[in-house]
């Protein structure tokens, strides 16, 4: 197990430590699936051996804890933290099943308002001293919420479905997003099928207005939604589609996986009449 | 005779807002009302795209707000509708340009234009909610039968509460084969958790996110689904006694296996 120091004396271990990454999952539009991709992305890289903080910059209208399952541990909050309440160590929830990853739950009861950009920039370097990855969960919308998730992180990664609506937030947030050290794209709830018959945006559409580096696509499968209102991600399912696709993502975020970001296909027929006799999946 | 001013509202984002709206008055206006639909998301604005009135915008609400243009000149005439028009957010300014006065202001403004006001309600809860809330004397809220969308609709019910407004809900994207599954929460769920009068319930149905793409609303699909869908809403919504009728599901295992409520 790992030591959380927030003050490490000189000459320590946690003084060489190169500082975590600070990655902000963003899109400017809500309901996309930043929340579930922060909770997937942390569970796998955590999977991996990386220490992880994942931050719900929600404050209102968090959700990080539910897709975790973890609701019943938050006990405190990051506006606690900031306002000195509680120690940073102890608003940290351990996560259930990788124990190297860790939440840092957004107040349920306050407003975004009521956070201080400056401290909240302060908390995330202190959070990066400490883990090898901090993915900050953005607000939708390009509020008050928006500017707190950001100021703290120097790599964004955009999500985006293949939705004109989408398509044109996602556009704007690249722009408010400025001269960060990356930005990539995740195309989420892609569905083949719907693509094939043009009655859907592709990855090429999208990523035609974007222009952003592709680090993966996410097809639209029912076994989200489930995983989601069950608090279990799917990256941890060997089994799942998505949780493949989610922990290469991961692997691209570390540098392990050089493969390309595959685009999800049409089912064959041969494929729909498997699912159809063996259930989903 | 003076305008009903409802916001459509969620707090999550991505759950239908700027659909149902752009719909709910679509069906509106096909059944003789005059409505205006006013986009309160300034800054991240699409109720244009979904009516494909994108090109059409020449002023904006700041700008009304800012004097720099009458109201009416800032109202965009619906291409099908006669009685519909959109009155745009504005694309590059943010969303405290405007207060709650002023925002309100502008919505009272619209009184003799409308028969119904429908103000498209950006996500969260910060300073372009209470605008939009400002604005209305009533709510819809809109949820999908998930846990993150339903918690953060009944933290915009309180908040709503507050202002002690009608409230009613609709549940979107409803898919039935997986509440028979027991993998989606039922409408009975979500509505005893919410507590809040039902106005309507919509499948969910790939039909819809073409027609969003393509800027036209689905009542004019003939034979659609959905479009019959949004106009029991819209009728419900004018008073009427529209009973919820039972739908089979899009799909081969809701057509084997069971139906589901719909409308």
């Amino acid at each position: 197990m790992h030591e959380l120091q927030e003050d490490p004396a000189p000459g320590e271990e946690t003084v060489k430590r190169p500082r975590g990454r600070a990655i902000v999952i963003t899109s400017g539009k809500g309901g996309v699936g930043k929340t579930t991709m922060t909770a997937n992305i942390g569970t796998a890289l955590a999977q991996g051996g990386a220490k992880v903080a994942l931050v719900d910059a929600d404050v209102g209208l968090r959700n990080l804890d539910i897709v975790l399952g973890l609701e019943a541990r938050v006990r405190s909050h990051v506006l606690d933290v900031l306002e000195g309440r509680v120690t940073l160590d102890d608003a940290l929830v351990t996560d259930k099943r990788v124990p190297t990853l860790r939440l840092l739950a957004a107040a349920q009861t306050r407003e975004k308002d009521e956070v201080d950009t400056t401290a909240m920039h302060a908390l995330i370097d202190t959070l990066r001293e400490q883990f090898d990855y901090v993915l900050i969960d953005c607000p939708a919308g390009i509020e008050k919420g928006f500017t707190n998730a950001i100021v703290g992180a120097d790599e964004a990664i955009i999500v985006c479905t293949p939705e004109v609506a989408a398509v044109r937030d996602a556009d704007r947030v690249v722009g408010l997003l400025g001269n960060r050290e990356s930005i990539k794209l995740i195309v989420n709830r892609l569905r083949p099928e719907l693509v094939r018959r043009g009655k859907m945006l592709s990855v090429e559409d999208v990523n035609a207005i974007l222009r952003l580096p592709l680090l993966g696509v996410i097809a639209d499968e029912p076994g989200v939604i489930i995983s989601t209102n069950k608090g279990e991600p799917l990256a941890l399912d060997v089994g799942s589609t998505a949780g493949a696709a989610y922990r290469a993502i991961a692997g691209r975020i570390a540098g392990t996986n050089t493969s390309k970001p595959l685009i999800p296909q049409p089912a064959t027929f041969l494929q729909k009449l498997g699912s159809f006799f063996g259930g989903r999946r | 005779m003076s305008a009903r001013r409802i916001v459509l509202t969620s707090g999550k984002g991505g759950v239908g807002k700027t659909t149902t709206t752009a719909n709910l008055g679509a069906a509106l206006a096909k059944r003789g009302k005059r409505v205006v639909l006013v986009d309160a998301d300034i800054g991240l604005r699409n109720l244009d795209l979904v009516l494909g009135l994108e090109k059409r915008i020449v002023f904006d609400l700041v700008e009304v707000v800012e004097g720099r243009c009458q109201l009416r000149q800032a109202l965009i005439k619906d291409k099908r509708f006669q009685s519909l028009s959109v009155l745009p957010a504005a694309q590059t300014r943010d969303k405290a340009s405007v207060s709650e006065q002023q925002f309100a202001e502008v919505v009272n403004g619209l009184d003799e234009l409308a028969d119904y006001v429908l103000i498209d309600c950006p996500a969260g809860i910060e300073h372009g909610f209470r605008n939009a809330v400002a604005g209305a004397a009533e709510a819809i809220v809109v949820t999908t039968p998930e846990v993150s969308s339903i918690r953060d609709a009944d933290r915009v019910i309180g908040k709503l509460n507050e202002r002690d407004m009608p409230i009613r809900l609709i549940i979107n994207r409803i898919r039935p084969e997986m509440v028979r599954t027991g993998d989606m929460m039922s409408v009975e769920d979500v509505v005893d958790i919410l507590n809040v009068k039902l106005v309507g319930l919509i499948p969910d149905d790939e039909e819809v996110i073409d027609t969003t793409n393509r800027g036209e609303p689905i009542v004019l699909v003939p034979d659609s689904r959905l479009g019959e869908i949004y106009e029991k809403i819209a009728r419900r919504l004018n008073g009427e006694n529209v009973a919820f009728t039972t739908l089979s599901a899009p799909g081969i295992f809701s057509r084997l296996f069971g139906q589901r409520k719909a409308g």
